[in-house]
């Protein structure tokens, strides 16, 4: 089952919208027509449409110049309710809806996908978009390995996509606004950044038996390339981060948020730090196995250290403090502080005015369907998406190996430690492959 | 160098010595290596977590013999499903050559490939590559998509000619079709 490709038959008779006429003539693609034409609208589907997927979905609705023209999801449940979103939202009953992601992207009539998929998927539902000519927003973390960003990278270059990565922070205004302090030298010089991210979840020690599958959920599609685990209700939908088979836990959940704004501000988008070293707990039975205390250090070949851990205060945020020679200032979805209120005025002050002035988006959507009608890069264009998941993946793998480990950025490979080089990638099961 | 202390002889407990019950209930301890063959899907995996430390801790000198303790797991009766599986992750971090003749038996089988790729894709050794060119003609369906892509992403020209023969048999599924038409452009991409 689930043939790589689908013929064009299949794919006709697969289709929920079995009249191809009736899917497809209302909403001509942006590229018809060239895609700087600006009042061409751009047209979307859904690959995933849990969770995350209901506020981009709702966002994208509001937007004039999108047309969301179908949805997919292995979860019925899911599917059904998006679909009725989107044409409630629209007032029609055009949204198409799928089980298999293949489908959707064969569409010559989408423009760009949005991958909300368990982190598990995100390449290779990315790289088959793109194969298929799509631009894609992929939700963070990137991807689940190392290796899996680079070749999410490589096809983005190869097939000329735009791919802009789901780290929402880069659009906004009290983020930027302290990277590009802190790029122009406002701290003096940097010495090291300390990033907190909320602890692990309740279900930590959850013991777990197989359960009859749902009705309407193809789970066999919903593990994918990971090895075969049979379903559990508390496996499946948001837990999955929980386990490493799919996610890499809060590491890559919040740590993709703020240690994406250290990178930013340190002006290491396409390279990274030289050293990792890592201290954390995972539970050693029961269903879930993604670290239930985080703590690394990165250091970067400037000097800087870059240390993320849990944090145990009950914030559900993560925050990022940046030290150097004039104090401290440290930012967050809710708050910016420092040292000295000086130096938050300062921050305010200069923003747009230093020698280095960081790219501005206000609306990470926005900046998506802009760079898909220019061809230009996204704010969080999938290299630095893959920079810093890569940086989440390497506290992951040196909190397992319990060792300091050294790290090239140019070549992505460890220099002294085998065992690490072989956790930066993974077998797929069949049929998956990156290839 | 010092002197070698001469060998203890085994202590023998009187049955009426308190400390029999504790050194009794400690050998009798169960061995992790012997316990991973029983793993299964929910159970605890207590054993399989201090396996798994143990060979990610390893010293490289120390890893030939845990690679041996695994191989020995692997061939264990009554080995489950998913304790194969976990032994064969477990040599993806520190398997060698040694380790290919076993893992590639499992490659001849489509309900056990995977988990044998899951193992030997990591081991850059030409014994590999000759195991899966083997057991390209073995497999069928997903597994053998699998394998395809396994070669593509070692870089196994040796391969081309039978991927681009897969490539156009019509009687393989579309989904080995296509994983030897996306192989075959990866490995002549290269050239």
């Amino acid at each position: 089952m689930n043939p790589l490709f689908l013929s064009r038959r299949a794919f006709l008779r697969n289709t929920s919208l079995v009249s191809a006429a009736a899917a497809f003539p209302a909403i001509l693609p942006s590229r018809m027509f060239g895609q700087t034409a600006p009042s061409k609208k751009i047209t979307i589907g859904f690959i995933g449409t849990g969770n995350i997927a209901q506020g981009h979905l709702e966002t994208l609705l509001g937007f004039d110049d999108v047309r969301i023209l179908a949805v997919c999801d292995v979860d019925k449940t899911h599917r059904d309710l998006a679909a009725a979103k989107v044409n409630t939202g629209y007032g029609n009953r055009d949204c198409a809806a799928y089980n298999d992601f293949r489908e959707l992207t064969a569409r010559p009539d989408i423009d760009a996908v949005m991958v909300c998929t368990p982190d598990n998927w995100h390449a290779l539902n990315a790289i088959e978009a793109m194969r298929n000519g799509k631009d894609v927003y992929v939700e963070k973390p990137l991807t689940l390995t190392i290796e899996e960003g680079r070749a999410l990278v490589a096809a983005a270059r190869k097939y000329g996509r735009v791919a802009q990565t789901g780290t929402q922070q880069r659009s906004s205004r009290r983020f930027h606004d302290t990277a590009e302090f802190i790029r122009n030298g406002g701290m003096g010089k940097l010495s090291r950044i300390e990033i907190l991210i909320p602890a692990n979840n309740k279900y930590v020690g959850a013991n777990w038996k197989p359960e009859a599958v749902p009705a309407g959920l193809d789970w066999d599609l919903w593990v994918g390339p990971a090895p075969f685990q049979p379903y559990t209700r508390q496996g499946c939908h948001y837990n999955f981060r929980f386990i490493l088979d799919y996610a890499a836990g809060q590491v890559t959940n919040w740590g993709a948020h703020y240690i994406d704004i250290a990178q930013w501000a340190l002006g290491m988008d396409e390279s990274g730090p030289v050293e990792v070293v890592g201290d954390g707990e995972f539970p050693t039975t029961g269903l879930f196995s993604t670290a239930t205390k985080v703590d690394f250090t990165c250091r970067y070949a400037s000097g800087v250290t870059l240390r993320c851990r849990t944090r145990y205060d009950g914030i559900s945020d993560g925050n990022v403090r940046f030290f150097g020679d004039r104090g401290w200032v440290d930012v967050s979805r809710s708050a910016s502080k420092a040292s000295g209120p000086e130096l938050l005025k300062e921050i305010a002050a200069q923003a747009g005015k230093g020698a280095v002035k960081l790219p501005v988006s206000l609306n990470h959507h926005d900046n998506f369907l802009q760079a898909i009608r220019t061809r230009g890069r996204p704010i969080s264009d999938v290299e630095f998406g893959h920079r810093t998941t890569s940086i989440c993946n390497l506290g992951n793998i040196a909190m397992q190996l319990k060792r300091p480990l050294k790290w090239d950025p140019v070549a992505e490979r460890f220099t002294d430690d085998a065992v690490a080089n072989r956790m930066r990638g993974r077998s797929m099961r069949g049929p998956w492959s990156l290839v | 160098m010092a002197e070698k202390s001469p060998a203890r002889p085994p202590r023998v407990r009187s049955e009426n010595d308190p400390f029999r019950a504790y050194e009794e209930q400690f050998v009798a301890s169960p061995d992790p290596w012997a316990e991973i063959a029983k793993l299964d899907h929910g159970s605890d995996r207590t054993f399989g977590s201090t396996v798994r430390a143990m060979v990610m801790n390893a010293e490289p000198a120390q890893r030939p013999a845990m690679e041996a303790k695994l191989l020995a797991a692997l061939a264990a009766p009554g080995l489950t499903p998913v304790g194969q599986l976990f032994v064969c992750r477990m040599l993806a971090l520190i398997g060698t050559a040694k380790c290919v003749p076993a893992v590639a038996a499992l490659l001849l089988d489509n309900a056990t490939a995977d988990a044998a790729r899951f193992a030997l894709d990591a081991i850059e050794d030409p014994a590999v590559d000759a195991a899966y060119r083997g057991a390209l003609g073995k497999l069928g369906g997903n597994a053998k998509a699998g394998l395809i892509g396994s070669i593509a992403q070692r870089g196994d020209r040796g391969a081309l000619e039978a991927l681009k023969a897969m490539q156009a048999d019509a009687k393989e599924p579309a989904a080995v079709r296509t994983a030897a038409a996306r192989a075959v452009e990866r490995l002549t991409a290269k050239s």
